[in-house]
């Protein structure tokens, strides 16, 4: 278990939280399921490849490219889905992940099915972390401004939101915008670590497993993604042996996780300085010293 | 002409069977209001409980046929009372038991290729592989049994559904569970009737397609085009997953036929896109409001 | 002065006319008061001004502006808002972000503003929070302001509502069935809060309940719907003397 290796299972795990942090959003804080996320991570992934390679392009325009080109693609599958009532737009997403999936299985300049090797390796631990630190502070200071309030008022009544005034399909739209960006980069970052991009990295698994570590860090916590990204990321990594039960388990805690804790590993709320210091007061006055009702999550 | 003829049979063919598939996601979301995405993984199942009976066990193809057919049907009831009651007692929103059902899923397909093995397996075989000739277009022997056994399993559920004391428990569930419930109807016991029907033509079609093609885990993927058929057809409505899929079954030979093969998963995504965009209540789908 | 006119307004589902050419205006400045028996129509009513709905036909302005159809989004922006029949708060949410994300439109700061927390963005937010503490107090709920919505007693929850709707600065306030089961000492209280907060935010208020104490006690103008259709109009005088809207509605002695 060398340095090199832990530093492998991190990379691999701050690419997947690129793509958990925007999916976050969109379900986490907007309350809307995806299952073609890949999708985007594909689109990412395919046009950042082609600006280092056949463009000479240097690394992060060609990931901000890749992110730039999967949000317009969001848009434009927002504006034909965002509409439709959720486990319609779920299906939909699930569709479009799929579609673009395939479409890229029968393009053969992007080497189709048989795959694309040869891509740089410009990924590596720092502008992992970094990109990570920068894209957490971002998604943060959206959440704590109106925009981000806006949103996490979508995912809790849609028609009082209608009538509190928020333009419920444009937050929507940005929702989805910024979530499909930030798996652009993804996708970007794993093709300059795998050197190699093949459509099937790109599948319905990956949408759906993206979409559990969500749920396991639980719905509304960005920390909870963070964590949720590190576990189930890793551990299946140092449980290399047993690679072929890995996803059995997947399977089977997501059910688990799904019947008994739903509310995922955070339930919602996050870990920052002041909730510690609530957690501690709370934990220190358990016979009732606090003011009758101090109560209330903090995703705010 | 004869081509178009070809094609035509060849996809009325596959059709039956995604019907046969479809009818068991159309059973489930009539009810419960989710898409049962498990149920690919059953259907997998079945195939891989058929090439047991009939290669290990050495059972005659009858035999075997029921006796995957009514394993799955088992199987489907235990993955509804672990993986969607809980959810359903607590009244988890309708995402939950997606979510759980992918849990399912994943389980299914990834149990077996870490315990029987990824690889390949074939059935015996069964049926002659030549073909019957039929003027100017040939038969499969093999395409003509799914036919006519999906043909004579849908008329029996047909018949079921309509003329049966359970059948219209299950027609008054699907329009309000409550209110079937207020009328004395057993509706834990109708959602056990309906998963265990589904379970069992979801064995049925499973060992149809591992005849007809090979059996291996990912058939559970293949399955995702039934799904697609139901939804065309329109989600809920059993004449509609019937007629949506012996349609999609028909536009994705004539696909593969006139076009090329690569594109016949993409047409009938595309399909689904489509039919979403312009009509997610499919073409003959539940329609439901919201009151203000 | 009729703040909000409705013209010819009628809503059908399929045969059904829930709502059939009504005329009405709601003056500005005063509490005006919406009543009939169950079923008349007088939620629908709500959301076709609020565009919940879309309507069949008719037309519907707000400060002689035509807001037919529009997304509910843009009415409430304009300045109408309302609460539910049926309570739609924030549930889950705590009373005070109930309030405070309802105080959205009192900052105009852009996404990417919020991004790079810039001093434009850091001073609105600031102002969002102190309007949103000033109306807890003025409502009375600063005390609890930390609580889950939904673990609010019955009649705290409808004053959080309003509070909420209050938050957009609306010049008009549609209340649905506000005293919807609350006993007479809660449905006083409510009487008095609606009384006060109307100079308060110089509002016009249009309320729909089934208390006839609150509203022949608070409404200067009362319309009457039954079976979708304007049975009568006029001061809390004229409707309890009107012989179709006693025998409708009110009541016929023995």
């Amino acid at each position: 278990m060398d340095l090199y290796y832990i530093q492998g299972i991190l990379m691999l795990a701050g690419i997947n939280l690129m793509s958990v942090l925007g999916l976050s959003l969109l379900t986490g804080f907007t309350g809307m399921f995806s299952f073609g996320h890949a999708g985007f991570m594909a689109i990412g992934g395919y046009t950042s490849a082609m600006m280092t390679v056949n463009y000479g392009w240097p690394f992060i325009p060609a990931l901000l490219m890749g992110a730039l080109t999967a949000a317009l693609m969001s848009a434009l599958i927002g504006k034909l889905t965002l509409n439709l009532k959720g486990d319609y737009f779920c299906i939909a997403t699930l569709g479009f992940g799929e579609a673009i999936r395939l479409v890229l299985d029968n393009v053969q300049y992007f080497g189709g099915a048989r795959g694309w090797p040869g891509i740089p390796n410009y990924t590596n631990f720092t502008n992992v972390l970094i990109i990570n630190i920068i894209a957490i502070i971002i998604l943060a200071n959206i959440i704590r401004s109106r925009h981000g309030r806006n949103m996490i008022a979508v995912r809790e009544e849609e028609l009082a939101s209608q009538i509190v005034g928020i333009n419920v399909f444009k937050y929507k739209l940005i929702s989805l915008m910024i979530s499909a960006a930030y798996a652009g980069v993804a996708g970007g970052l794993m093709a300059h670590y795998m050197t190699f991009l093949q459509p099937k990295m790109f599948s319905l698994v990956k949408s759906t497993e993206l979409t559990i570590i969500v749920i396991f860090g639980g719905l509304g916590s960005i920390s909870g993604s963070v964590l949720g990204a590190l576990v189930l990321t890793s551990l299946p990594e140092i449980l290399r042996s047993f690679s072929n039960w890995r996803l059995v388990i997947y399977g089977l805690s997501v059910i688990i996780i799904m019947i008994s804790r739903p509310e995922g590993l955070m339930g919602g709320y996050e870990l920052t300085p002041s909730s510690m210091k609530k957690l501690f007061t709370r934990m220190r006055s358990k016979k009732g010293d606090l003011p009758k009702g101090m109560e209330g999550g903090n995703t705010l | 002409m004869s081509r178009f003829l070809q094609q035509l049979i060849n996809g009325l063919s596959i059709g039956s069977v995604y019907a046969l598939m479809a009818v068991g996601y159309s059973l489930v979301y009539s009810i419960m209001n989710f898409s049962n995405f498990a149920h690919g993984g059953v259907i997998m199942l079945g195939a891989y409980f058929g090439y047991y009976y009939l290669t290990k066990l050495g059972l005659p193809f009858f035999v075997a046929f029921m006796a995957s057919a009514l394993t799955t049907g088992i199987l489907a009831v235990v993955i509804e009372r672990g993986a969607y009651k809980p959810l359903r007692e607590r009244k988890a929103p309708f995402l939950y038991f997606i979510i759980s059902a992918m849990g399912a899923s994943i389980f299914l397909e990834n149990i077996v290729i870490a315990t029987i093995g990824p690889t390949f397996k074939s059935y015996p075989e069964i049926l002659s592989r030549t073909p019957i000739q039929l003027g100017s277009v040939t038969l499969g022997r093999i395409d003509l049994t799914m036919f006519i056994i999906s043909a004579i399993c849908l008329a029996l559920l047909v018949f079921f559904i309509d003329f049966t004391k359970m059948g219209k428990a299950i027609q008054a569930t699907s329009y309000s569970v409550k209110a079937s419930a207020l009328m004395g109807i057993n509706t834990d016991l109708v959602i056990i009737v309906v998963f265990a029907l589904g379970g069992f033509f979801a064995g049925i079609a499973g060992v149809l397609f591992g005849m007809k093609y090979t059996v291996y885990p990912q058939i559970g993927i293949i399955t995702n085009k039934s799904f697609i058929a139901a939804v065309f057809g329109g989600l809920g409505s059993l004449p509609g997953a019937v007629v949506g899929s012996i349609l999609l079954g028909i536009i994705e030979t004539m696909t593969s036929g006139y076009l090329s093969s690569n594109y016949r998963d993409l047409i009938a995504f595309a399909l689904l896109i489509a039919v979403l965009v312009i009509r997610p209540s499919g073409l003959m789908g539940k329609v439901t409001e919201d009151k203000a | 002065m009729n703040i909000l006119e409705m013209k010819n307004l009628t809503k059908c589902f399929g045969g059904l006319t829930a709502v059939g050419n009504v005329d009405f205006g709601v003056p500005k400045g005063i509490i005006s008061g919406l009543i009939g028996p169950n079923g008349a129509g007088k939620t629908t009513i709500f959301n076709l001004i609020t565009g919940v709905y879309k309507v069949t036909d008719g037309k519907i302005l707000f400060k002689d502006n035509d807001i037919t159809n529009k997304e509910p989004y843009l009415i409430s922006g304009q300045g109408i808002t309302r609460t539910f029949q049926n309570i739609r708060l924030f549930k889950k949410l705590t009373v005070y972000e109930n309030v405070l994300i309802a105080c959205h439109s009192n900052g105009n700061y852009n996404l990417l503003e919020s991004v790079l927390r810039l001093p434009r963005c850091r001073k609105q937010e600031k102002q969002l929070k102190q309007k949103a503490d000033d109306l807890l107090e003025i409502m009375g709920l600063k005390d609890r302001k930390d609580l889950i919505a939904n673990n609010l007693p019955y009649g705290l929850q409808r004053r959080l509502e309003i509070a909420r709707a209050l938050a957009l600065n609306p010049e008009l306030l549609l209340l649905d069935e506000p005293a919807a089961g609350m006993n007479p000492d809660e449905t006083a209280q409510l009487m008095t809060l609606i009384s006060d907060i109307r100079p308060k935010f110089d509002l016009s208020v249009l309320i729909i309940d089934h208390h006839m104490d609150l509203v022949m006690g608070i409404c200067e103008k009362i319309m009457v719907l039954n079976f979708g259709c304007k049975l009568a109009e006029g001061t809390p005088q004229d409707i309890q003397n009107n012989p179709k809207v006693i025998e409708a509605y009110l009541g016929v002695e023995g």
